[in-house]
């Protein structure tokens, strides 16, 4: 069991990323049941009626799966943590983490109970919802600081409830703007959320700062470690949140005045909202596994250390040996000592020991030589995605045939040491949350891009098919967001992964504008149908310019 | 999670007094226009908790035969569920009797009959937020 701490970190990443967007979902249209659309139910009558319902549903859908992934995370942690201990199943279930996870549960069973029952008792579904956040905030970064608890609850709780207001209220939002489409009982409930949306914006926006305070602490803290770099992420994805959230505010206004203004627009900015609202929620997730930057004092990257990485330098585009790479290296070693000491053959690294792959400087070559390649490749599709937009080169339409080349490559590439073409088995390779990350990216790579390339031949013509290429293009860009390489070295560590964070951004934005592209018309359909391309040029250019030295 | 974030002679966590506050009340401008410029990595690859402080420290001799062992964490422990594990010279491994916790970001425990070699303990704490992390600490015993 203990060989399965690592990936069990990767793994309670994602689980807590699926925890806290379905929490959002299920808080924020209590919010949006309670304080947007209750208030109006008469004026709006039956519309109104079939709004609140709607609403109810999304929360009691919100709730379940909530339910499913709190369970999940329970039992993995209970699990391992008994596995890992003195076995005792009690024992692990005894912590204040679990005791947590056990008050959750048994409150969203309540509120799950309710929603679905509907009458009066629904109104206890708010209550269950408060005992909801306070659990979960108890299994927040504030519950293991040794000071300034008060504080640090206080900051917490207004940065969930304000995540959950607004980002977790759009489904209901969305909800309603389909069953209104206009008219003034549209206007009113748009003004109501939007300005609850403001008082979340100013709730996260405070509630940030002071976490940025009393967990960050400096600017050095800021940009030399993992924490602050990652914080730098979610900020730039919030600030993209608040630019559609500014456009929505003013269409709003504009309804509410009886001017013209785009409902279609509106409903589209809402969905792309969502998208990158549970991005966010993800980042946030994966921000909990990291220590506090405030703490990491030892092995900050300086600015020195940034500005010289980000030194462009040519690309390496022949490969290194396999056989020179450190692992192999120490391989031969260990079997030479092992030979004449007639020891029994030994790995010299065996994943999730929690000792990290030896890596020399063969390592960086060949790890540079697949991003150079992955980027030149990357490079090719946006311009040849740019090429078939501008209408004058129709055989550029199968530019997703070269995602499945990059998904090969990888295949071949990206684990020298582990399977199919190392000596390290699936089995143990499956321990190493890298190697479950890469094949993922793989399997998102061919998905997308057989969806895609059948629907621009002609071979799909459902319509659903076409929005399968930005949906599974917007998770690979969130999978990227908890990207991690097992290097001990914590500054190089930081060095290398500062390059997926741009990478994992223009990824989102690209999913997000090809999607509007789809769902828009006139003239923000063109913009938006020039702008993916270019993002994955961007793309491509980065990793073209990845070091590792 | 890369493991051993190797541990520094001095506590480093920063106790926060009036005048801390305050400085860093005056960094935040500083730090928000920099949050926009900035971005970064992620992932599980640092863990959540951390040795801020370490005896024995990481990759230093100490004398034998009985060595105090004391590690000091940036968060809150549960001392219940987690663990100190030593690893002697021969590659041997024995689980490390804690004491009673004299800070909730404390794991201490006595080592008793030490001989000279390289020892290693490994760590494996349960934050009280539920992040399990696990390191190592590197140590050599005098002869």
């Amino acid at each position: 069991m203990t060989f399965l701490l690592d990936i069990f970190g990767f793994l309670s990443v994602l689980l807590s990323g699926f925890t806290r967007s379905a929490q959002s979902f299920y808080l924020g249209s209590i919010c949006f049941l309670f304080l947007v659309v209750m208030p109006f139910q008469g004026e709006l009558g039956p519309i109104g009626q079939r709004i609140a319902s709607g609403t109810r549903r999304i929360a009691l859908y919100s709730v379940t799966i909530m339910m499913a992934f709190l369970a999940a995370s329970l039992w993995a942690h209970t699990v391992i943590l008994a596995g890992t201990t003195d076995g005792s199943y009690l024992n692990a279930l005894g912590g204040s983490y679990a005791s947590a996870q056990l008050i959750r549960l048994a409150a969203a069973t309540l509120a799950m109970a309710l929603l679905a029952r509907g009458g009066r008792l629904g109104m206890l579904v708010p209550l269950l919802g408060a005992i909801d956040l306070a659990a979960g905030i108890a299994t927040s970064h504030a519950a293991a600081r040794l000071d300034n608890q008060i504080i640090l609850f206080t900051a917490t709780a207004l940065h969930h409830l304000g995540a959950a207001v607004w980002i977790g209220g759009l489904p209901a939002f969305l909800f309603a703007l389909n069953t209104l489409s206009h008219g003034p009982g549209l206007a009113r409930v748009g003004m109501r959320f939007s300005m609850l949306s403001l008082l979340s914006v100013l709730a996260i926006a405070a509630s940030g700062i002071l976490m940025l305070v009393f967990y960050v602490g400096s600017m050095e803290a800021m940009y030399g470690t993992a924490y602050g770099m990652m914080l730098g992420t979610k900020t730039i994805l919030f600030f993209s949140l608040l630019g559609l959230g500014a456009f929505n505010a003013r269409t709003v206004r504009q309804l509410s005045r009886g001017a013209n203004a785009s409902v279609l627009r509106l409903k589209r900015f809402v969905e792309v909202e969502i998208g990158i609202g549970i991005t966010v929620l993800f980042v946030a997730a994966s921000i909990t596994s990291l220590p506090p930057a405030i703490d990491l004092v030892e092995g900050r990257a300086t600015l020195s250390d940034i500005v010289e990485r980000l030194e462009p330098k040519w690309p390496m585009l022949t490969s290194p040996d396999k056989d020179s790479l450190a692992f192999y290296e120490a391989q031969r070693q260990a079997s030479e000592a092992q030979a004449s000491d007639m020891l029994d053959h030994q790995q010299v690294y065996v994943p999730g020991s929690g000792v990290p792959l030896p890596r020399n400087a063969k390592d960086i070559a060949w790890s540079e030589y697949n991003h150079h390649w992955s980027g030149i490749v990357v490079l090719l599709i946006g311009v040849l995605a740019l090429l078939e937009r501008s209408g004058r080169a129709p055989w550029a339409r199968h530019w997703p045939l070269l995602f499945v080349a990059l998904a090969g490559f990888l295949f071949l590439r990206s684990e020298a040491e582990g399977w199919p073409f190392g000596s390290i088995s699936l089995g143990a390779s499956l321990r190493d949350p890298e190697f479950v990350q890469h094949k993922i990216f793989m399997a998102l790579l061919i998905s997308f891009a057989g969806f895609e390339w059948s629907v621009r031949t002609g071979v799909l013509t459902r319509p659903w098919a076409r929005y399968v290429f930005p949906l599974l293009s917007a998770v690979g860009g969130m999978m990227l967001l908890t990207h991690s390489h097992s290097i001990a070295n914590v500054k190089e560590l930081l060095l290398i992964e500062m390059t997926h964070m741009p990478i994992a951004i223009f990824g989102i934005w690209a999913a997000w504008s090809r999607w509007l592209e789809m769902r828009l018309d006139g003239t923000a359909r063109n913009v938006c149908g020039w702008r993916w391309p270019s993002f994955f040029c961007a793309v491509g250019a980065i990793l073209i310019l990845y070091r590792e030295i | 999670m890369a493991p051993g974030l190797l541990c520094s002679e001095q506590p480093t966590r920063r106790h926060l007094g009036a005048t801390n506050i305050l400085n860093k009340f005056h960094n935040f401008l500083r730090l928000l226009a920099l949050c926009g410029l900035l971005g970064g990595l992620p992932g599980p690859a640092l863990a959540h908790a951390i040795i801020v402080a370490a005896q024995p420290a990481a990759g230093t001799t100490v004398t034998g035969p009985d060595v105090d062992v004391v590690f000091t964490f940036n968060v809150r422990i549960d001392g219940a569920r987690s663990k100190l594990i030593l690893t002697g010279p021969d590659g041997g491994t024995s689980e490390i009797v804690l004491t009673p916790n004299p800070s909730p970001a404390i794991l201490a425990g006595r080592l008793t009959g030490l001989v000279a070699g390289a020892y290693s303990i490994r760590w494996q704490v349960l934050a009280t937020d539920g992040h399990i992390t696990r390191g190592d600490v590197p140590f050599v015993v005098a002869p």
